[in-house]
This record gives structure tokens, C-alpha cells and sequence, in this order.
């Protein structure tokens, strides 16, 4: 069993009036990539914010590693690597430059800081001037920095924001990397589902202060229900075919063919349609999303 | 402890990786450079003005004087009295011509002439032949017992009577003014001795009016002393109107000039320090390493008053750098009375020290837009007012002092901003004949005090704002 890296219980926090966060509570353990997910404004980073330290808390206690960030502030922020919102560079000195402060800072030796760069594959541009670095560099250089010390927890707001989708790509494997071979717990915001869904193993769903949802995202091999569309010429037969063969009820007249079934299935129905001549234009697959559990749990942003 | 060390190594790589710190040590030697393309402008014109100052000028104009008054002479209808007078004039300049006295710049032989002139004119002959005497025999000392006969008419009381005969010795034993204005200094120092004594003597500030402090009454007294330890080694003080030595000029003059580019950097570091990286976000990663926020401010604000010093160390060794090199004069010593002794500081530590005294009034603007930057996390505002007031202030106090003749403005920090005056207090600054009014007069203790009141105070509102609201 894992253990608990990140424990946030009944936390709360309200800007004069505005309650931001409600009585949030939630673990992240190790190894786990932990999505939270959320609407625009809905306390993202408030909460990583509050996690850091950044802004007190009017309620509740935040542990790191079993250290309460508040009396132990020292002992659990050696525990935990972040970045809040933009990764923030000194953009006058080069990559290997600012690695080389924080170094200091964490008691780091120089063999680590190639070690992060070769993590990160900064290595060739590392004594570059990081004014001259696109986005997705900035990006990696500060996660670099953020790995330095090998944290126990890497907390991360929004990393994806800006990148292109090669750069979304590296960061993925990079993070995965991190968190199944260094058994690191990380903790990353966004409000991109698509992007979670690839990337999480468990999503906490944030809306108005309040924590809606909670929900571990299971892993495509293993067996489960999956919404196909199928898109044929002859409509009526595949009806027919669909509830002879495989008991599956559709009205005559709906407009879309949508059938719910077991992914192992899917190739027999296939199979069994095109031996037919049910004519097969598309089978689409409507995967049980992210979506909707953030549509279900925000009840479509509207509220 | 190691850990703000290691913060206070991180902010000095930060502060000396930015191109403006480069930049600034740059603008201090360009100030240098111009300080001193200044200074020897003015002494090549000083030099041409003398140069045209022939000793021979004198000779000439006595000479068309006697020419001029002979043709009024010639003329018959001026009356008996007028051509008497006209006469006594043109025997004066013949006897200047006859005995070779330079009538504008040998001032006691030029004395003793309009003293014969004047007997003359009052028809009271019997002292004359004595006065052409001394004129005659060039002598000095002649003079100055004349002078002392004269004292003696005047019915002085004893201490005026003895400080003014100390004064007269003085004169005849260093020979001041005997020759021509070479050694003006000299003269100078004498007339200053005579103004101290008398405020001593009397116990009156002869510049304020006021009666003297204790610590005054003895600072005057050891300056008395300073300047007989000058005549005696033959040390021209380091005012420069009248020694007309350009090395001290520069040095002081850059050092004024070079304080000021420090200071603008300074509060234009100190104004960034927490507002930049506030507002480009870099202190979240600094908030979010395991060390305690005032630990991150105590670390920057070390590496504040690290460069100060650092960039000061070069000012101040550049400027005598470049002294030793362009000016070919050996550079005045500091005097200082230490157990009733004369002391010496040599020129190079002295404006070293001389930097460092005038540089610590900036610490406590740095320290003011330090605390401007954290509180308002707006690096122009804090920037701009630090400067407004570091600016301003000489003037706005000038009018405040003026206008509220009260004893509280003492208390007033502006007021005690120049320490290196209370440092160095027998440098005579030979660009400090602008400064009129001098403001309350306050010990160096007490200035140090009002001023380390304030920064401590300006401290705690920093270290509480940094420490106790959120980084958002």
C-alpha cells in the first residue's frame, strides 16, 4: 500500500466575503499522478498556492510527508518541487545558471544538474541564455529545477498551458517517467480534460470552492462498457443484426446508432456487421470521458 | 546560518548577472572621467590667467599712473590743497617703483605705503622716516612690532591682547605675507585661527552666533592646534580656494558625483529586489525553497549592503587611482587630534574613509525603497519616490529649517544626513563655500542614532510586510 505524500483536510479559504476554497479534503499518494481539475477560477491555484505556503489558510491543515506545511514549513518544502502558474526564470542568466542557484539552495551536487538536463533533454542548450528559449523549453527547464532535489511530491500549475502538442507530449512522458520508475506523487492542475485523461491516474474534479467529484481514471486494457457509434448504409439491417446477434435494442428511427458494449466485443460486432453487408462507413468510439465526468460534476459549468 | 550564506551568494549572482550592475560600474568610472576632464579644464584656464599676470604688470600701471597724475599737475587751475594730495600720490608710487613693491599683491608693503601716504596728508611727519625705514630694509618683523605698538593703543583685555600677539609671532615666524600671494594659504589659516580663538575666547560660534556646545568649544581648539601643525610642516589646507590645489578638488568633487551615480543604483536595486520579482514571479521560487521568508530577505538585504560596499571600495580607489596618475601633486593628509597629538591619515585611506563616511546616508535610502518595493510590490513607485526624496531633500529642508526655527528639527532625519562633515570634521571641503545655511547643529552620535532609529524602524516594517502577506 502506498503511502500518503500529500494529505489536504478541510481546508478553507475566503478573499474578504468570497469563499475561494469550502472544506476541501483529498490524499495523494505516492507514485500517483493526481489530476484537479476545474473551471477557470474555480481555486486551482489557490489551493496549490495554499499547499506552498504562498497565502495562508483560514481553515484546516495541509501535511507534506507527514510534516504540517505551517510548523514544519522548512522540514516540508524540502519535501516538494512546484511551479505556480508560469515557470518563473531569471531569464538574464543561462538554464545551467539558474539551476546552479537553486543548487546551492537544496545542497545539490553539479552531477545532478546534468542529471535533470538529460531528464528534461536540455542538455545541448543549457548554457544558453534562457531569454532565448521557446516556451515548452521554459517549461521543462523549470520542472528541471523542480527535480533538482528529488522531491517527494512535484506539484504543478497548469503545465500545460502554451505548449504545442510535441511539447504536451514530452511532458507527459517526462511526468510519467517521474512518477512510476521514481515513485514520485505528482499533483497537476488544469482545466484541459483531454489532456488529463491522458496523463492522470486520478482526477479530483474542483467547482465553485468545493471538490464535486473524486474519480480514478482506469487504464484502457482492462475490460469496460465503451459507447461505439457506427455509422452504416443500411440501417435497418444493422438493427436487425445488432438485436439478433448480440441483444442489443436500438429504436427504428433514432438518427445516430449508438450502442453500449464491452470493448472485447467490439471486433465481433464488426465482423459479424461487414459479413453482412450492413455497409460500414465509421465505427466511432464514444469513450466514457473525462468530460463527462466534469460536465456531470459541474453540471455543464452552469450552476 | 549557512543557509542565509548560501541565499546571500545567490542574490550577489543575481545582482551581478544583470547588465544594468555592469552598467552602473561603468557610469562610475564615465563620472570619474568626467569629473576630472572638469577639473583640469578649470586648472588649464587657472593657469593661462596667471600666466598673463606678469610681475612686471604692476611695474607698468605704477608707471602710467605717475604719467597720468604728472599731467594733471601740469594743469594750474587745480587748487593748492588737490595738487598737495595729487603730489603725496605720485611720491607713493615713485616709492613703490623706488623700493620694488608690487602694489596688488604685497599686502603689508602696500600697507605701510598708505600708512606714510596718510601721515603725510595729515602733515604728521614724525613718524615717517621709521616707516620708509622698514620699507626700505625690507622688514618684516619691523612691521609686525609696528603692528604689535599699535595693539597695544587699543586698550584690548589681556586674552584678546595675547591671542592677537600669538597671531602676530605667528606671522613673523612663517613669514606670512611677506612675499607675494605664493603661500595665500598661510594668510588664510592665520585669519581662520584668529575667528576660532575668538569663538573660543569668547564662547560664541563665530558662524552661527550661538553659544558653543562643550564639544564644540573643543573641536575649535583642536583646530587651532591642527592649523599651527600645518605652518609648522608647511601643509597647505585642502580648501581649495585658496591653495588652488586641483588634486583635492577632483577627489572631492568625484567623490560627491560618484555617491550620487551609487546612490541611483543602489535605490534602483533596492527598489527591484522584492517589486521585479514579485511582478516576473521569481520570488514564488525562492518562497517555495525550505527556507523561512525573513531568511530571504536577510540574505537580500546583505547582498544589498555588500555591493554598496563593493561598488564603493572601487569608487573610491579609482578616484585615487586617477589623482596619483593626472595630477602630479602629492595628496593632503587627514589631521586629526588624538590625545592632544596631531595624527596623520595618509590620502588614499583618507578618501577611502571619505567615500565610506558620505556613502552611509545612501544605506538609509536603500533601506527606504527596499521597504517601498515591499510594501507596494510596484518598483517604479518605490524607485521613483526613493529617488524624489534622496533628491529633494536638501532643498525641502533648506525651506523647512528656514521657515521652523524650533529645536525639534534636529530629530528630523534629513537633517542628519551629512555625516562625513561629522567623520572628517577638520577636512576643510573645498566645495562646501555653497552651503549657506548649515541646519541644526548635531553631534555624530546623535546623527547616527536618529538615522539608525530610522532604518531599524524601516527594517521591521519590511521584514513584517515580507513575512506576513500572501504571494499572490
Amino acid at each position: 500500500m502506498p503511502n500518503t505524500v500529500l494529505e489536504l483536510k478541510n481546508v478553507s479559504k475566503s478573499f474578504g466575503k468570497r469563499k475561494v476554497i469550502d472544506n476541501i479534503s483529498l490524499e495523494v499518494k505516492e507514485g500517483e499522478i493526481y489530476g484537479f481539475l476545474g473551471p477557470n477560477g474555480s481555486g486551482k491555484t489557490t489551493t496549490i498556492k495554499m499547499i506552498l505556503r504562498l497565502i495562508d489558510l483560514d481553515k484546516g491543515t495541509i501535511t507534506v510527508n507527514g510534516f504540517d506545511t505551517k510548523k514544519q514549513f522548512e522540514k516540508a518544502m524540502e519535501c516538494i518541487g512546484a511551479i505556480v502558474e508560469n515557470p518563473d526564470i531569471y531569464t538574464y542568466m543561462t538554464g545551467r545558471d539558474n539551476l546552479k542557484l537553486h543548487a546551492r539552495i537544496r545542497n545539490v551536487n553539479t552531477k545532478r544538474i546534468d542529471e535533470v538536463l538529460e531528464l528534461v533533454e536540455l542538455k545541448d542548450r543549457a548554457d544558453e541564455k534562457v531569454k532565448k528559449y521557446s516556451l515548452g523549453m521554459k517549461q521543462r527547464l523549470g520542472l528541471a529545477i523542480t527535480l533538482l532535489h528529488k522531491p517527494k511530491v512535484l506539484i504543478l500549475d497548469e503545465p500545460t498551458n502554451g505548449l504545442d502538442p510535441a511539447g504536451i507530449k514530452k511532458l507527459r512522458d517526462i511526468l510519467k517517467e517521474i512518477a512510476h520508475k521514481d515513485n514520485v506523487a505528482v499533483f497537476v492542475s488544469s482545466h484541459i480534460l483531454a489532456e488529463m485523461q491522458l496523463m492522470c491516474d486520478k482526477v479530483a474534479v474542483i467547482d465553485n470552492a468545493k471538490i464535486v467529484k473524486i474519480e480514478e481514471i482506469t487504464n484502457a486494457s482492462e475490460e469496460k462498457i465503451e459507447k461505439v457509434e457506427i455509422r452504416v448504409e443500411n440501417k435497418e439491417k444493422t438493427v436487425q443484426i445488432l438485436k439478433e446477434k448480440f441483444d442489443i435494442e436500438i429504436q427504428k428511427d433514432a438518427k445516430i446508432l449508438e450502442i453500449e458494449i464491452s470493448s472485447e466485443k467490439i471486433p465481433t460486432v464488426v465482423k459479424e456487421l461487414a459479413l453482412r453487408d450492413a455497409g460500414i462507413k465509421a465505427v466511432i468510439p464514444k469513450e466514457h470521458s473525462l468530460e463527462e465526468i466534469f460536465f456531470d460534476a459541474t453540471k455543464g459549468g452552469k450552476k | 546560518m549557512s543557509k542565509i550564506f548560501k541565499l546571500f551568494i545567490n542574490e550577489n549572482i543575481k545582482t551581478w548577472k544583470k547588465f544594468s550592475t555592469k552598467l552602473s560600474i561603468i557610469l562610475i568610472i564615465v563620472s570619474l572621467i568626467g569629473t576630472l576632464s572638469f577639473v583640469k579644464i578649470i586648472q588649464k584656464y587657472e593657469e593661462k590667467s596667471t600666466a598673463t599676470n606678469t610681475i612686471n604688470d604692476w611695474k607698468f600701471s605704477a608707471e602710467k599712473e605717475i604719467e597720468y597724475i604728472k599731467e594733471i599737475l601740469k594743469d594750474d587751475s587745480i587748487s593748492d590743497s588737490d595738487r598737495r594730495n595729487f603730489e603725496i600720490t605720485l611720491e607713493k608710487y615713485e616709492m613703490a617703483i623706488e623700493y620694488q613693491i608690487n602694489i596688488y599683491s604685497s599686502y603689508w608693503k602696500n600697507n605701510l605705503l598708505n600708512q606714510i601716504t596718510n601721515l603725510k596728508q595729515k602733515g604728521d611727519t614724525s613718524q615717517i622716516a621709521k616707516l620708509t625705514e622698514i620699507l626700505k630694509n625690507n622688514d618684516f618683523d619691523g612691521y609686525i612690532n609696528l603692528q604689535k605698538e599699535e595693539l597695544k593703543k587699543q586698550g584690548l583685555s589681556q586674552e584678546e591682547y595675547d591671542d592677537k600677539i600669538m597671531i602676530l609671532d605667528l606671522q613673523a615666524k612663517y613669514e606670512i605675507g611677506k612675499n607675494t600671494n605664493e603661500d595665500y594659504w598661510k594668510t588664510s589659516i592665520l585669519n581662520e585661527t584668529e575667528l576660532f580663538q575668538q569663538s573660543v575666547r569668547t564662547g560664541i560660534d563665530y558662524r552661527t552666533n550661538k553659544l558653543l556646545t562643550l564639544e564644540q568649544n573643543q573641536d575649535y581648539k583642536d583646530k587651532i592646534k591642527i592649523n599651527f601643525y600645518r605652518l609648522e610642516n608647511d601643509m597647505p589646507s585642502t580648501d581649495y580656494s585658496v591653495g588652488n590645489n586641483f588634486r583635492i578638488l577632483f577627489e572631492v568633487m568625484a567623490s560627491n558625483f560618484v555617491i550620487v551615480v551609487i546612490a541611483i543604483t543602489v535605490i534602483i536595486i533596492a527598489g527591484g529586489a522584492i517589486a521585479t520579482e514579485v511582478s516576473t514571479g521569481t520570488i514564488k521560487f525562492w518562497a517555495l525553497t525550505p527556507n523561512k521568508r525573513w531568511k530571504i530577505m536577510t540574505a537580500k538585504i546583505m547582498s544589498l549592503l555588500f555591493y554598496i560596499l563593493i561598488v564603493t571600495l572601487i569608487a573610491s580607489l579609482l578616484t585615487v587611482i586617477f589623482a596619483n596618475i593626472f595630477f602630479n601633486t602629492d595628496g593632503n593628509e587627514y589631521l586629526y587630534i588624538k590625545n592632544g597629538n596631531v595624527e596623520k591619515i595618509g590620502n588614499t585611506l583618507f578618501i577611502i574613509g571619505y567615500y565610506f563616511a558620505k556613502i552611509m546616508p545612501v544605506i538609509v535610502f536603500a533601506i527606504l525603497s527596499l521597504m517601498l518595493s515591499t510594501i507596494t510590490r510596484n518598483s517604479s513607485v518605490a524607485i521613483s519616490l526613493s529617488l524624489a526624496i534622496y533628491m529633494g531633500n536638501g532643498i525641502a529642508m533648506t525651506i523647512i529649517n528656514s521657515l521652523l526655527k524650533k529645536d525639534w528639527i534636529k530629530f528630523i532625519p534629513f537633517n542628519n544626513l551629512n555625516l562625513a562633515d561629522k567623520i572628517f570634521p577638520n577636512f576643510e571641503n573645498p566645495i562646501a563655500i555653497m552651503t549657506g545655511d548649515i541646519g541644526p547643529v548635531t553631534s555624530l552620535g546623535f546623527s547616527l542614532l536618529v538615522l539608525g532609529v530610522c532604518t531599524i524602524l524601516m527594517l521591521v516594517t519590511t521584514y513584517d510586510s515580507f513575512n506576513n502577506r500572501d504571494i499572490i
